[in-house]
């Protein structure tokens, strides 16, 4: 990455500074935090957890934030039922909801007591981005559940600055939940427009002992967005975190996932589906690191590439020496469907002690010959039969979508990506 | 129906069918009989148009058309089913989705409107009881987890829901126990009608207890050798194939 991005970034520092909400991270942290980014510099292509990300939107992006704009919220995806909705614009809080039973939801901008203690960057050199949101967040959002939270269900759908030149847009959020607390967060990236634009979004996950978090998080940026996102995870004793991430949107898109499991017999599974048309990318690093005995990882990766896109999953289990008995399952698959796309699967196992259970598997390739013939035979046509299989592909992740209304409204998002097929329509 | 002329088909550069001639007509079922890799699955793959065969020459007529230069799909949507030695599991893809799909597609072909979802549901299940099948099996994933037997009553159901003008039935009989055999073969049965023909390609002579057939050809390293009533059929369980493999070379 040129330094010219870096000066350049650090002059939009300078210029925002002054604007920048203290009350959301304070002067002194924001500063720190740029002066971190730049030492470590932007991540580049030749490291290798950033290889297949595609870093040459950054050097056009700009870095302020987009202004709070009055401009009129387009049509929102259908609210879930039973959920608290919270919408941010650019960043920043714009509807309020009720808060379910036993859950604080607060918005850093409007004030509240501030809770600027909390970082989302690791020490880990693919979750530096977060210093970016560090360094510009105009809000943030504060969730906590406390014990008597049960199957309670916060909505949050952040939606982009219309425009390059309005600026970038830094989603910040914080769930934190408390002993034995369970909740379930729907968390939306969406945009307007086909303008590009930045979105950095950054998200702290702090789980207590027994406590079950069910995350789902859609990323649906405008066309030519470019989405970095940043999530770091601290899973207690006992604790249960469901990820579940699908992308189908942006230009380029990249994400981190960071999760620490330091507590004897917490549980993560991440399942994650990235649907790469056009010239869009999708990509993704997620680590997994096992410091606690009994721990267990189970990740499921299904991307499918088509056109002339790129989709990359680089899946990363990591056993401490302290973690004996741990459980690891990895199963990545891409689909190859276009001559031109390109998909990246990287297993990777580090394991310091001998008493764990890992499987892994990662194979990509095309649509199977066999299926598809067995389709066409019975009349289908060949599009229809592709799409069918690309659908079938994805069923790994998509089954595991717990709440029917929120799994109908991904299908159809897959189902819109995967273009104009309109008898999938009778498939949903 | 049918009618295949000096039919030479290769795969990898190897010459599987080698000058084969065959004739269907209307309303009768046909049986065709071979030892082990004489070329029956590759005649029958041939003729519903799968990928990865070469015709070098011949001609195949379906209806008075000229088949070979139809598309998989359109062969099917014609009336043409194929019922697979080794059908696929295609998990994820919902049996009775596809069974609806492929029911469109032959409608749309001819100029009809869609099925009604309510009439098309209660076909589906009059045939699954004809065919012993659990309805259960509906809503899973193509042939996903099915036994070998399962998988074979799947591609009866199938077939009785699209009604072809034409069925081939690739050893539809292998790996069945004499009670599914006689499940399969009613379901055939049922199928038998003026317009309609079929080819049963097997093994053995078992299955033709149970579907009677009006001719039995022999197809010994890519030809059909000898073609005679059903008691050639029973002539071939009493001698095997030797003699005829003896005769073809
Ligand atoms: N993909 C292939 N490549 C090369 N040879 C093949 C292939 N498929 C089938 N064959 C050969 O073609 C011959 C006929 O096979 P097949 O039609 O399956 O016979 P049958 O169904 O009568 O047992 C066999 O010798 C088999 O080995
Ligand atoms: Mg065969």
């Amino acid at each position: 990455m040129s330094t010219a991005v870096l000066t350049r970034l650090k002059e939009e520092y300078g210029a925002a500074r002054a604007a920048l909400p203290g009350s959301v991270i304070d002067a002194h942290r924001r500063s720190e935090a740029i002066e971190t980014l730049c030492a470590q510099g932007l991540p580049t292509g030749r490291e290798e957890n950033w290889r297949y990300t595609n870093l040459r939107v950054l050097e056009r992006a700009r870095f302020t934030p987009a202004q709070a704009s009055a401009e009129v919220l387009p049509t929102l995806p259908e609210p879930l039922t039973g959920f608290a909705r919270y919408v941010f614009v650019a960043g920043r809080l714009r509807s309020l909801a009720t808060a379910p039973h036993g859950v604080t939801v607060r918005s850093l901008l409007s004030g509240g007591p501030a809770d600027g203690a909390w970082r989302i960057a690791s020490e880990l050199p693919e979750a530096r981005l977060a210093l970016l949101n560090e360094a510009f967040a105009t809000d943030a959002a504060c969730i906590e559940a406390r014990p008597e939270a049960d199957h309670a269900g916060i909505e949050l759908v952040f939606l982009a600055a219309a425009g390059a030149d309005s600026g970038a847009s830094y989603p910040r959020v914080r769930l934190a939940l408390g002993s034995g607390a369970r909740l379930t967060v729907v968390e939306r990236h969406i945009g307007v427009g086909e303008a590009s634009s930045l979105v950095n979004s950054a998200v702290r996950v702090e789980l207590g002992p027994n406590a079950h978090l069910t995350h789902y998080r859609l990323q649906q940026c405008a066309a030519r967005t470019a989405w970095f996102d940043t999530l770091t995870a601290e899973l207690a004793a006992d604790a249960r975190y469901d990820l579940l991430a699908v992308g189908t949107g942006a230009l380029a898109s990249r994400s981190t996932v960071h999760a620490r499991l330091t507590g004897r017999a917490a549980q993560l599974t991440l399942s994650a589906a990235a649907l790469g048309a056009a010239q869009q990318s999708q990509d993704m690093y997620a680590l997994s690191e096992h410091l606690a005995a009994r721990t267990s990882t189970v990740q499921t990766f299904r991307g499918i590439a088509s056109d002339r896109s790129r989709v990359a999953f680089n899946g990363k289990i990591a056993v401490r020496a302290q973690a004996a008995g741990t459980d690891s399952r990895q199963s990545l698959r891409g689909l190859l469907a276009g001559a031109q796309a390109e998909i990246d699967l990287r297993p990777q196992l580090e394991i310091y002690t001998d008493e764990v259970r890992c499987s892994h598997g990662a194979t990509a390739g095309k649509l199977d010959e066999n299926m598809l013939f067995y389709l066409l035979s019975r009349g289908i046509a060949p599009e229809l039969a592709q799409h069918l299989l690309k659908w079938a592909f994805l069923e790994d992740v998509v089954a595991k979508i717990e709440l029917p209304q929120l799994r109908r409204q991904i299908e159809h998002g897959l189902a819109g990506q995967m273009s104009e097929a309109v008898a999938l329509k009778e498939l949903l | 129906m049918l009618t295949i002329e000096n039919l030479h088909a290769t795969v990898d550069g190897k010459e599987i069918l080698k000058g084969l001639n065959l004739t269907v007509p209307e309303g009768e079922v046909h049986a065709v009989m071979g030892p082990n890799g004489s070329g029956k699955s590759t005649l029958a793959h041939v003729l519903a148009g799968r990928p990865g065969y070469a015709i070098t020459a011949g001609t195949v007529r379906f209806k008075g058309r000229d088949l070979l230069a139809l598309s998989p799909e359109e062969r099917a949507r014609e009336g043409l089913f194929l019922g697979f030695q080794y059908p696929v599991e295609i998990p994820g893809v919902n049996n009775v989705y596809l069974l609806k799909a492929a029911v469109n597609a032959a409608r749309k072909h001819r100029g009809l409107a869609e099925v009604d979802a309510f009439e098309f549901l209660t076909l589906v299940r009059d045939k699954m009881r004809l065919m012993r099948m659990d309805e259960s099996m509906l809503s899973r994933g193509v042939n996903e987890g099915f036994s070998g037997g399962e998988k074979k009553r799947n591609e009866i159901l199938q077939m009785l829901v699209l009604e072809p003008s034409l069925a081939v039935l690739d050893e539809t009989d292998s790996g069945l126990d004499i009670d599914a055999l006689k499940v399969v073969a009613s379901g055939v049965n049922t199928l038998r009608a003026p317009n309609r023909s079929l080819v049963l390609v097997t093994h053995y002579q078992r299955l033709l207890e149970h579907i009677v057939p009006d001719r039995v050809h022999v197809l010994v390293n890519g030809r059909i050798v000898r073609s005679g009533d059903r008691t050639l059929a029973l002539e071939l369980e009493r001698r095997g194939y030797d003699w005829l493999i003896g005769e073809a070379a």
